[in-house]
């Protein structure tokens, strides 16, 4: 009896033994780490996260130590790089941020107000005279000095805009050899009134193909409201319920979905979905007009890019010979220039390195394409001074490292190289672009909607109640549109434009000081 | 003497062992059920990073306003709590059905083969079914409007801009995909009566549906009283993937597939707040637990032997 007893004891305490040695690894590792950083006290530390839209390479290492080799001898700061795919990346960040774990830049991909309204970010006004002053000559060159306007509120500068070719004028995206099929001109597309009558033919000579198509979907987006806001200037004030815009410049904060703007619009996707130049579906579709397009079944698409060489990009990624044409110019608010934003977080201990290395980040050219591209003649070639190919026999998935699908998101396009094929002017009048284009003038005004969390919060559901369906025209606007206006008074859009009106006022009047 | 002394260390000798092995298991459960309500907090703070959690300001429930404020509220409250009584109450029945059913089946392929083929569906990711059940529901292309309301020359539906007959496809599906699953627990509860009361009463000429009505359904009341307990727990809770993405997330079905859940998802989407969302879980945990209470105290009272505790 006794002896049973004791060996069923031992025997348990050895399963506990087990599962608690299983924990004791953890404490070597940070034991570990923490010798490091003692070592290096003089070179201050960051963690930098980008997000990549290529494969993540499973070994980050050669690529951290060519971007540690500029940083360390420039400016003394050491990079701990890492990499996120775009569905994980803000789930990470925001992980990190919550947790107090190190996370020292950061970009938005959106919702730029959100991280500042919890005090996520750190302000960089004091900073940026002393540590960032190429950083903002580099804004003022290639955008204007009123760039940073679209990123401080009270007075505080909390993150930087990512430097690029900010137009995004609405194109229509085609199947070239579709179209010369369907015996229509290129040249006839001028305007987006000409669009019926290309798709008429397109559909007559093909059948089987869907003349037009979603840009997105869950929820569906054929890029309809994008459109609207760059042919009749429409400024949604930074939220993107759309309740609570200006149209125009005359300083009156009005529901966007009671206006005519919207209504005209909706009521031309209605006649296009009449007339059978849209999937029936389309309001509750998985499958976007990118995806048609590839697989021949698509014609067209609506979408916002910058510069006119978008279309080799597209030919490349699709697999067909893609072409666009400009239907509506842009039209800058704030949420243009600030959505993709690099930011320092608020519990960062090391803000004056953060800041040191986006000056870097945005004016270091070899810096710059080392994130982007990777190792030359490992990842890249050099073929001219602007434009790099893949090393024979590869390309961007078989290639050792190549971050290249976050061009739009990293530094200064500027500085950036090109792929191979892409015509230099581009980036030129990309950059004529950003001082041209019409701006609001309520371009850096930002909305605070801790006043009115609970009616966003309801607004936002009436939003994705109505208008996947009325931006894909499978409803009537005659009938729904009063209903959704209806259910967006319910949800207290009156409370939001109201609040919206009073910070407008405010921050014009403060605008004359 | 020597008896009474040794009783006594018998049983701490005889339960240590047992004790030191449950220890990780109790302590797994004390970190992951216990340590998280801490997280209560959030719901009443106005979360600020820069304090932390604790020293953000406290702001009292206005972080529940956005579920009561509007007639959402409403809609998604009488879907909510209506679906799961459908769900709950038909859930049971065809669950005793299925069991009553396989324990009639003496062949053990048959009813091995059975078995295995009604918990399938439960195997079936949600977002997988969304899609079997568009391949059925397609307005173009889907089997029904393609294959049997076309060639009918029936007037073809658009069911993911129809909400009227969603309230019976949820419950269609949900029943599809978790009677077999909750079927389990029933069939075991049959496989443990005693052979001998059946035996007796055919005996005394009970025919079989008179079996099932007078010993089967009887000796199940227990297992059937913990289980429905157990799911009113949840009541105020929906699966994410059943109205989310089985609906495809159409805007015209809202009426009918707004729950509590996906309302919260869809209005935070842009807020990220997590004070709202940890008040939207606080209020369906509270109500859960004080339905659990009530009803528990309703059964003791009609039937104290079946409660709880």
């Amino acid at each position: 009896m006794k002896n049973k007893g004791l060996g069923s004891l031992l025997l348990s305490m050895v399963i506990c033994g087990s599962l608690l040695s299983a924990c004791g690894g953890n404490s070597n590792t940070s034991s570990k780490n923490s010798g490091d950083t003692e070592a290096k006290a003089k070179v201050a530390e960051i963690v930098f996260a980008l997000p990549s839209f290529n494969r993540i390479p499973d070994d980050l290492s050669k690529v951290t130590n060519a971007i540690n080799a500029i940083t360390t001898e420039k400016i003394g700061v050491k990079v701990d790089f890492r990499l996120f795919g775009p569905a994980d990346y803000a789930q990470k960040v925001n992980l990190a941020l919550q947790s107090g774990e190190k996370m020292d830049v950061f970009t938005t991909l959106g919702q730029f107000s959100n991280y500042v309204s919890k005090s996520q970010v750190a302000p960089l006004e004091e900073l940026l005279p002393e540590h960032g002053k190429e950083l903002t000559a580099i804004l003022d060159k290639d955008f204007g000095p009123d760039i940073l306007k679209t990123t401080t509120m009270d007075g505080h500068i909390y993150g930087i805009p990512v430097n690029k070719g900010m137009a995004l004028p609405t194109n229509i995206i085609y199947n070239a050899d579709m179209l010369a099929e369907a015996g229509v001109a290129a040249d006839s597309i001028q305007s987006v009134e000409d669009l019926p009558a290309v798709f008429g033919a397109v559909k007559q000579k093909l059948p089987d193909v869907v003349p037009f198509g979603p840009i997105n979907v869950n929820p569906t987006d054929t890029g309809l409201v994008n459109w609207m806001k760059g042919a009749s200037k429409v400024d949604y004030l930074t939220d993107t319920t759309g309740v609570g815009v200006v149209i125009g410049d005359n300083g009156k904060v009005v529901n966007f979905y009671e206006s005519d703007v919207f209504k005209n619009g909706i009521q031309m996707m209605r006649d296009w979905f009449e007339a059978g130049y849209l999937q029936k579906d389309t309001a509750t579709t998985t499958i976007t007009a990118m995806e048609m397009v590839s697989s021949g079944r698509g014609f067209s698409f609506l979408g916002g890019y910058s510069g006119m060489e978008v279309g080799k990009q597209l030919s490349a990624q699709v697999g067909k010979n893609i072409e666009t044409k400009r239907i509506a110019p842009f039209y800058f608010d704030t949420s243009a220039v600030n959505s993709v934003t690099w930011m320092v977080s608020s519990t960062s201990k090391e803000t004056e390195a953060a800041v040191k290395f986006l000056n870097l980040l945005y004016t270091d050219k070899e810096l710059i394409n080392t994130i982007l591209f990777g190792i030359e003649g490992e990842d890249y070639l050099k073929v001219d001074e602007h434009h790099v190919k893949f090393p024979e026999g590869m390309d961007a998935n078989t290639v050792p490292y190549t971050a290249m699908l976050s061009s739009g998101i990293v530094g200064s396009e500027s500085l950036q190289y090109q792929l191979e094929g892409i015509d230099w002017s581009d980036v030129e009048l990309k950059l004529k672009e950003n001082k041209d284009t019409a701006r609001s003038p309520y371009f850096g005004f930002i909305f605070d909607q801790g006043q009115v969390k609970t009616q966003i919060s309801a607004v936002n559901n009436v939003v994705s109640q109505f208008l996947p369906a009325l931006v894909s025209g499978s409803v009537d606007p005659e009938t729904i549109i009063p209903k959704f206006i209806s259910a967006l008074k319910d949800a207290g859009a009156e409370a939001i434009i109201d609040s919206k009106q009073q910070q407008l006022d405010a921050w014009l009047a403060a605008q004359q000081q | 003497m020597t008896a009474r002394r040794k009783s006594p260390s018998k049983p701490l000798k005889k339960t240590l062992p047992l004790l030191i092995l449950a220890g990780p298991g109790l302590l797994y459960f004390l970190i992951n059920s216990y340590f998280p309500m801490f997280g209560v907090f959030i719901a009443f703070k106005d979360v600020n990073y820069a304090k932390g959690i604790f020293g953000s300001d406290w702001i009292g429930f206005k972080n529940f306003a956005f579920l009561f404020q509007t007639s959402d509220a409403w809609i998604m409250t009488r879907n909510t709590l209506l679906y799961n009584l459908a769900f709950i109450a038909l859930g049971t029945i065809v669950s005793i059905i299925i069991a009553i059913l396989m324990s009639e089946l003496l062949n053990k392929l048959y009813s091995k083969l059975f078995m295995t083929g009604l918990i399938l569906p439960n195997l079936i990711s949600m977002i997988v079914l969304s899609l079997l059940v568009f391949a059925f529901l397609n307005a173009d292309s889907g089997f029904v409007n393609h294959s049997i309301l076309r060639p009918l020359g029936i007037p073809e539906i658009n069911w993911y801009s129809e909400a009227k007959y969603w309230p019976y496809l949820l419950v269609l599906i949900q029943i599809w995909k978790t009677a077999g699953y909750g079927s389990i627990v029933y069939f075991a509860s049959i496989a443990g009566i005693d052979k001998s009361i059946y035996e007796s009463a055919k005996i005394d000429g009970a025919g079989k549906l008179k079996q099932i009505r007078m010993i089967t359904l009887p000796l199940l009341k227990p297992t059937i009283i913990v289980l429905v307990l157990m799911s009113m727990g949840r009541i105020f809770n929906s699966d994410f993937g059943l109205f989310y993405q089985v609906p495809m997330n159409s805007g015209a079905l809202y009426s009918t597939t707004q729950t509590i859940d996906t309302y919260v998802y869809r209005a935070l989407m842009q807020l990220n707040d997590i004070g709202m969302s940890a008040a939207a879980g606080l209020y369906q945990s509270l109500v859960g637990f004080a339905l659990v209470l009530t009803v528990n105290a309703i059964v003791k009272k009609v039937n104290p032997e079946n409660a709880l505790f």
